[in-house]
């Protein structure tokens, strides 16, 4: 418990600095003014700033504290009338009481709704996972096809006479490569089913866009999709979560290589670009594919609006959710000639909320 | 048959699949020839012995079913063994009627593979000794004079010497010499076997309709 205090503390060191500063100076008012002013009720203000912590807990012990420096003060000041001041003070002291009780309750509510967004989400990756089941399939036994092949080679070339060693040896780096190519398609996508509380990581975007790409990477061949990414390589860390920012970033690939299928194989194009200024990042993925309907960018982000047959309408709603939750914006645009662009930005420095 | 290692080409796009295969038929000892896409595989010198195609379905330049269907067209009847990464059922049912050996799911067992190559290869050597037996046909045929093929067309159709020599127009001694030739020069065994040859040359289909209207 003490140590999870601690981390707290850590995590968001100018919060509590902000929470004992104000709580000091409320008591140093409280203190010096008569004992007729109720001065403590101010101390809801640190009780409200203390929500932002995100904790119950914190909150509860904030709240504790205000009650006890209110009691204190009350003894520690020497003028004014001491049965105004009971009575004030008694006031001050429900007050707090009551405040700390409803920033509990919000915080439990607010804890409920990120919980169930992140179920939400976690359901609509599940979803993505399944659809990409037979790729990743795919990029699974490609490389056990070729581990049962060298494994099968090296044994022969082991008891052909004379036993060729450089043969074998070389057979056996190459199971070993295999064997480490399936163990990262199944990391990446345990990554992605995993039930996981959101979380704030430092997120290196150029790497996750890739690990996507090489998740979808049997679909876009399958499509026989030309395609390019342009990283650029000096991108900045962000903070998020990564596998939910992940999930947004598979989501809009994969609508833009569901867009190119209906194309002839000459003109389907798709391009994932990450570029960034002193303020924010864009991730941007520009297909030449269908492009959008008529109506509305701003319609396709709301839930369950689709154009597609078998769609839910849940992709681009959870992206948007998920973006706006780290502080970011999400946006489509039609591509010239033809196609469309998704894309986001991330503030950059900026504070990201689970 | 030209006592040649045989050749398997693979053709992957997955350089690991296509490593993996290169060396286990190398240690099986085939001569492996291996290719990223099917355009570089037909742009590469063909090999001289029996032959076989181990081809990926799934590639980005070609579909594997689009190679099958231009192989056939260009008349190079190399045998075909798929394999692919997920079992899609018309496919396979496409491949198979357009004369695939195998269709495998990867991952395969290697046993399956290497009866498929045999089974392919014997395919293949028998494609080729039916070609060069052929070719070496048309090449006796091309030492006959035209009498000769004449009289070597109208035994085909069942004809007597007597019948041949009042069609053509010479005496029943002449006839009986050119049909000797014929034999002797188409290596025949037997009237059964030059009426044999004859069929596989076409001639009986062909000569019908222009030398013998009358005998109708």
């Amino acid at each position: 418990m003490r140590r999870e205090f601690l981390k707290y503390l850590f995590e968001m060191p100018f919060l509590w600095l902000g929470i004992v500063s104000l709580a000091g100076l409320i008591f140093i008012g409280d203190t010096v003014t008569d004992l007729e002013i109720a001065f403590a009720v101010l101390y809801v203000s640190v009780i409200l700033l203390a929500v932002y912590s995100g904790r119950t807990g914190a909150i509860a012990m904030v709240g504790i504290a205000c009650a006890a420096l209110t009691i204190i003060s009350y003894f520690l000041t020497s003028h004014g009338a001491s049965q105004a001041g009971l009575i004030n003070s008694t006031l001050s002291l429900v007050a707090i009481g009551a405040t700390t009780y409803l920033a509990i309750r919000i915080e439990m509510l607010d804890a409920t709704a990120r919980q169930a967004q992140s179920e939400l989400a976690r359901m609509s990756r599940l979803m993505t996972v399944g659809e990409l089941g037979t790729s990743i399939a795919h990029e699974v036994s490609q490389p056990i096809t070729a581990i049962a092949a060298n494994g099968n080679a090296a044994l022969r070339w082991l008891s052909a006479t004379p036993a060729n060693h450089d043969e074998a040896r070389r057979a056996i780096e190459r199971i070993v490569a295999d064997a480490g190519r399936a163990g990262d398609v199944i990391g990446r996508v345990r990554g992605l089913v995993a039930r996981s509380s959101p979380s704030h990581d430092t997120v290196d975007l150029v790497q996750m866009i890739n690990d996507v790409l090489e998740l979808v990477r049997s679909e876009i061949r399958r499509g026989q999709i030309l395609f390019r990414t342009e990283l650029a390589s000096d991108l900045p860390l962000v903070a998020g979560d990564r596998v939910q920012l992940q999930q947004v970033i598979l989501n809009l690939v994969i609508n833009a290589i569901e867009a190119l299928a209906e194309l002839d194989a000459e003109t389907r194009e798709l391009l994932v670009s990450a570029a960034a200024d002193e303020r924010k990042v864009t991730v941007s993925v520009r297909d030449t594919g269908v492009g959008m309907p008529a109506e509305m960018p701003d319609r396709i982000f709301e839930a369950f609006y689709t154009t597609k047959p078998k769609g839910m309408g849940m992709g681009l709603a959870i992206s948007r959710s998920i973006i706006e939750a780290h502080g970011g914006t999400i946006y489509a645009a039609p591509n010239f000639p033809r196609g469309a662009v998704f894309g986001f930005t991330l503030p950059l420095g900026g504070k990201a909320k689970g | 048959m030209q006592g040649q290692q045989p050749t398997v080409y693979v053709i992957d796009d997955d350089p690991s699949v296509r490593d993996g295969l290169d060396s286990l038929l190398r240690s099986v000892g085939y001569d492996a020839r291996v290719f990223a896409s099917p355009r570089n595989f037909l742009t590469s010198p063909p090999s001289e012995g029996p032959a076989c195609i181990v081809l990926d379905v799934r590639m980005p330049d070609a579909s594997g079913l689009d190679f099958q269907d231009e192989l056939a067209r260009t008349g190079y009847a190399i045998p075909i063994i798929f394999l692919t990464g997920h079992g899609d059922v018309p496919m396979s049912v496409r491949a198979m009627k357009a004369g695939a050996v195998e269709f495998l799911l990867k991952p395969f067992r290697e046993q399956d593979l290497l009866d498929a190559i045999r089974q392919a290869l014997e395919i293949d050597r028998i494609r080729l000794r039916k070609q060069a037996a052929e070719v070496d046909l048309h090449e006796r045929f091309s030492t006959l004079t035209p009498r000769e093929r004449e009289v070597m067309a109208l035994v085909a159709r069942g004809l007597l010497n007597k019948q041949i020599a009042a069609e053509i127009g010479l005496s029943e001694i002449t006839v009986k010499v050119h049909r000797g030739q014929a034999m002797r020069k188409m290596r025949a065994d037997s009237v059964a076997d030059l009426i044999r040859m004859a069929d596989n040359l076409g001639l009986t289909d062909d000569k019908t309709n222009d030398t013998a209207p009358g005998l109708r």
